[in-house]
């Protein structure tokens, strides 16, 4: 064999605590990277249920792994370049040329990079098929057989974008090598560093930037805005953890260390000047970890509460599986509903061409009004666009809320049931009397259960209220339309149904909904008070299509949290075994020192737990701490995802970061071997 | 009053998989006075580095005693032992062995934290020795900050400050200028002249002729020893050297 790549594959051997981790980030980011890339690829998933979705959230999949792959191949060559100098400062004196170094370099990355590709291909390949099982399971569909989807095209432009990297990387240690001075190298190892100083405007900024993100976070109450503010409240809290992690921590040093009485003290005077210089040179380290760390928290934690809350957001949505609401405007620009038979008639139609048995019809005809809800008070306050403190209630005469759910309330004049059906963050409502605008009732009855459910999918605050009958109704809306002019709300009349069976395939309910659809135009088009151009209102809104759609939604969605959460954790592993042996191999002199000056073993080992510990923990405490400021805001998007439950929400995150950190423990406690067979 | 008996000593190094055995020590017998000030000559090899570990308790004797103050060192828990060398003995290394971390102060005052003592009695004791060493106005500079002199000084400080019954010091010049050395060995007078027992391991000759007593160890025994008696340092100097040529002509024979 020829000498250099000989060299090289010894210097791997030699430095195989560096270059395995290499090479395993290199295979994972690689696997990772051809399974998003071939999901975003793959038509046949495209053509699923649901599968549409799939594109849009695999291309951020593909961004964020793209940009892991560089930052950290880029970061894994230079902790190795930086561990190596001294090596590489020894050939040049030994009397190798760069030309000759460079040419190992090349051997090595060669070698390293070729092991890390095949691995990567091989790993990408076999849990491609995983994950494409994975997917249908969570989009609720069969899984289609023959999954292999094998394309030359895929496969070497992932290989070659890796090839790529690096090229690139080597690229970069040759610039460096070429600018190295030997004799400096081979002496930078013994000089000292100075004690950290405290950056005071860093420290300035840190703190006012990671309070600014906080208080976004905990005071804005509009979810509309919650989207823009939580982006301005993530980059705000990510700068000042940088900040702080890299200044804060020796702020606080440094303070306990001036108090003499704590510093000079057994236990903590090691861990304390050790942590000057650990904090100095990990910090930014640390805190990568820390915003790593929340990313994968947050992603995991959403979007698993999200696809755990779906079937509870469609079943109280959905109470029957159909509604179809139809109207259309007349030649005088009124708005006419469609009689409620004609309707019917379609629905039932549609049932026997597609062989689908119906239970029930319900004709329901309710008023869904909007206010503005401030300490138990109800008023005609509401402009478009503004959405705090509002609530929603749902009108229905005892009448109609006999039809639909068989029970007698015996109102008399004055008097209202009322139900909380969705009250999320609002003070619940205990009043005896019910004040609306300037009319008050008296609550003589409390529902647990509202027959009817909002026309749309909404995060409202919901209430639902039955009146003894037409005229009380019609005289709320008379209010609310002198209240509310142009925005004024209509009666809402639709036909509900209720199918024998509650899931109904794909297929047959898009059936369904076509020929409601296209007979309910006919009838239209027949009708001599209709001319063309006039707005035709027909909306048959299906559990099927929309559990469909929420499906297709937010099991990407899920998918998509899972994977960034493995590809993070990953990132986070490889930074904290990184930290570990290049801290070991730099801590070794110093604890040998202290054994030397009468430190026991024990103490030695003490000392290094405590400082470890406070080290790799800091990260997962302040991304605990993050998650929980952040968690109101999270609630609050979530609503605007239409996850109404916040119980859910807690569990989901909870969990999340239990399973998390037993992780990060499990890790922590592999690389701490390493750690202490490097320093002992 | 003996403040180090050491009878007998041997220690034998076994290879990894039990064949080639070296005896380092073959029999080293010898003891240390109170106020003592012991100078131990021997080439690389002679087993001066083994009989200092066995000494410092960093390594166990294969037979033989140590007696520090009448205590045997082979008889001391393992859990015992790093505050026992800590209250007991000072060290200095030829590398100084000071952390970087730390300011001269803190690497002083290091063995006293250990202990435990109050930072009221740290610098009452701190001060006298810092004065008398001529360091007390750069104790708060760190270690990459100072010469390698000032550096020895404070690693002498560090050993002085926990009142050792023994101070060891191995090859303490040698990573110094001779302008240093002659500083640092005036030290060690003075150190002894205050009443404080030295056992030095050296291969210097004017490290060991400021000594009051020394021991020539070759091929793992004690091999001779020269007392100052009433000589200067030079006329010691010139015994010393003497007796390292005569050793050297024994093997060449």
């Amino acid at each position: 064999m020829n000498l250099y790549p000989r060299m090289a594959l010894q210097n791997i051997k030699k430095n195989y605590r560096f270059f395995v981790p290499r090479i395993l980030t290199q295979a994972g980011l690689l696997g990772c990277y051809y399974i998003v890339y071939t999901l975003y690829k793959d038509e046949r998933l495209r053509s699923v249920y649901g599968g549409q979705y799939l594109p849009f959230f695999m291309a951020i999949g593909i961004g964020v792994t793209v940009l892991l792959a560089v930052i950290l191949m880029l970061y894994t060559n230079s902790f190795l370049m930086k561990q190596r100098t001294r090596e590489l400062g020894l050939y040049n004196v030994l009397g190798l040329e760069k030309r000759h170094v460079g040419k190992i370099l090349f051997f090595e990355s060669a070698i390293s990079s070729v092991t890390g590709i095949i691995l990567g291909t091989i790993f990408g390949m076999l849990f491609y098929k995983l994950s494409t099982l994975f997917i249908c399971k969570l989009l609720n569909v069969d899984s289609i057989l023959g999954f292999y989807y094998l394309k030359s095209k895929t496969i070497i432009s992932t290989i070659l974008f890796f090839v790529a990297i690096d090229v690139f990387t080597y690229t970069i240690n040759l610039i460096n090598l070429a600018r190295m001075k030997p004799v400096e190298l081979m002496a930078s190892a013994h000089t000292g560093e100075k004690e950290p100083k405290v950056k005071w405007i860093l420290l300035i900024i840190g703190t006012i930037t990671l309070a600014a993100g906080y208080y976004l976070a905990l005071a804005t109450k509009n979810p509309i805005r919650a989207l823009p503010i939580f982006f301005l409240a993530v980059i705000l809290v990510m700068i000042g953890t940088y900040f702080l992690f890299v200044t804060g921590t020796i702020f606080v040093l440094k303070r306990l260390k001036s108090n003499n009485n704590y510093y000079y003290n057994k236990k903590h005077m090691t861990a304390v000047s050790g942590l000057l210089y650990r904090m100095k040179q990990n910090a930014v380290g640390l805190a990568s970890i820390c915003i790593l760390s929340t990313g994968v928290l947050v992603a995991v934690s959403t979007t698993v509460s999200l696809y755990t809350g779906m079937e509870d957001m469609l079943s109280s949505k959905y109470q029957q599986e159909l509604y179809v609401r139809a109207l259309y405007q007349d030649v005088n620009e009124n708005y006419v509903n469609i009689p409620s038979d004609v309707v019917i008639k379609s629905v039932e139609k549609s049932a026997a061409e597609n062989d689908v048995k119906i239970e029930k019809i319900i004709n329901q005809r309710f008023l869904d009004i909007v206010y503005k809800y401030e300490n138990g008070k109800f008023t005609y306050e509401y402009t478009p666009g503004n959405f705090s403190g509002l609530a929603d209630i749902l009108f229905l005469t005892q009448d109609a809320y006999k039809e639909n759910c068989g029970e007698e309330l015996n109102l008399k004049k004055g008097q209202v049931a009322f139900c909380s059906i969705n009250v999320g963050d609002a003070k619940l409502f205990n009043e005896k009397t019910l004040k609306l605008g300037d009319q008050e009732f008296d609550i003589v009855k409390t529902l647990n259960f509202f027959p009817i459910s909002m026309d749309t999918i909404s995060f409202m605050t919901c209430f639902g209220v039955v009146v003894p009958d037409e005229e009380t109704i019609n005289n709320i809306y008379e209010i609310q339309k002198a209240a509310y002019g142009e925005h004024a709300d209509e009666f809402t009349e639709r036909v509900a149904v209720k199918y024998a069976d509650r899931h109904l395939a794909s297929d047959k309910g898009n059936a369904i909904t076509k020929t409601i659809s296209s007979e309910l135009h006919k009838y239209i088009y027949a009708q001599s008070d209709f001319e063309e151009g006039k707005i035709i209102y027909i909306r048959a809104d299906s559990l099927w299509e929309t559990s469909d759609t929420f499906y297709g939604m937010y099991g990407t969605f899920l998918f998509l949290g899972i994977l960034l959460g493995l590809v993070f954790l990953f990132a986070t592993t490889l930074i904290i075994y990184y930290k570990q042996i290049s801290e070991g191999y730099e801590d070794r002199k110093r604890f040998q020192i202290m054994e030397k000056i009468g430190m026991s073993q024990v103490e030695v080992k003490g000392s290094i737990r405590n400082q470890i510990l406070l080290v790799f923990f800091l990260p997962l405490l302040v991304a605990g701490i993050h998650i929980c400021f952040a968690f109101p805001l999270l609630t609050r998007l979530l609503n605007l995802l239409l996850l109404p439950k916040v119980s859910l929400f807690v569990l989901c995150t909870c969990i999340t970061f239990f399973i998390f950190a037993t992780v990060y423990i499990v890790i922590y406690s592999i690389t701490a071997k390493t750690y202490y067979k490097i320093v002992h | 009053m003996t403040i180090l008996d050491v009878k007998d000593l041997k220690k034998t190094y076994t290879g990894r998989f039990g064949g080639n055995q070296v005896q380092a020590l073959k029999g080293v017998t010898f003891s240390v006075e109170e106020g003592e000030y012991v100078a131990i000559m021997g080439e690389s090899g002679s087993g001066k580095t083994t009989l200092l570990n066995i000494l410092a308790a960093l390594d166990k004797a294969t037979a033989g005693s140590v007696m520090l103050d009448q205590k045997n060192l082979a008889e001391i828990k393992d859990k015992e032992l790093a505050s026992f060398r800590r209250e007991n003995l000072g060290f200095v290394f030829q590398e100084f062995n000071l952390l970087d971390t730390f300011t001269l102060k803190d690497n002083i005052l290091l063995p006293l934290v250990l202990s435990g003592k109050s930072v009221a009695e740290m610098n009452e004791r701190l001060e006298p020795i810092a004065q008398s060493l001529g360091i007390a106005d750069i104790l708060n500079k760190y270690p990459y900050e100072v010469s390698g002199g000032q550096k020895q000084r404070a690693a002498a400080a560090r050993a002085l400050i926990t009142n050792p019954k023994l101070i060891l010091a191995d090859e303490p010049t040698g990573a110094l200028d001779s302008q240093s050395s002659s500083d640092l060995l005036r030290v060690f007078e003075k150190m002894n002249q205050a009443g404080q027992t030295i056992l030095m391991v050296t291969h210097s000759t004017d490290a060991a002729s400021h000594a009051n007593r020394v021991l020539f160890i070759r091929d793992g025994v004690v091999f001779h020893q020269i007392y100052r008696g009433e000589s200067s340092n030079e006329e010691l100097y010139q015994k010393i050297s003497d007796t390292l040529t005569m050793l050297r002509k024994g093997e060449a024979k």
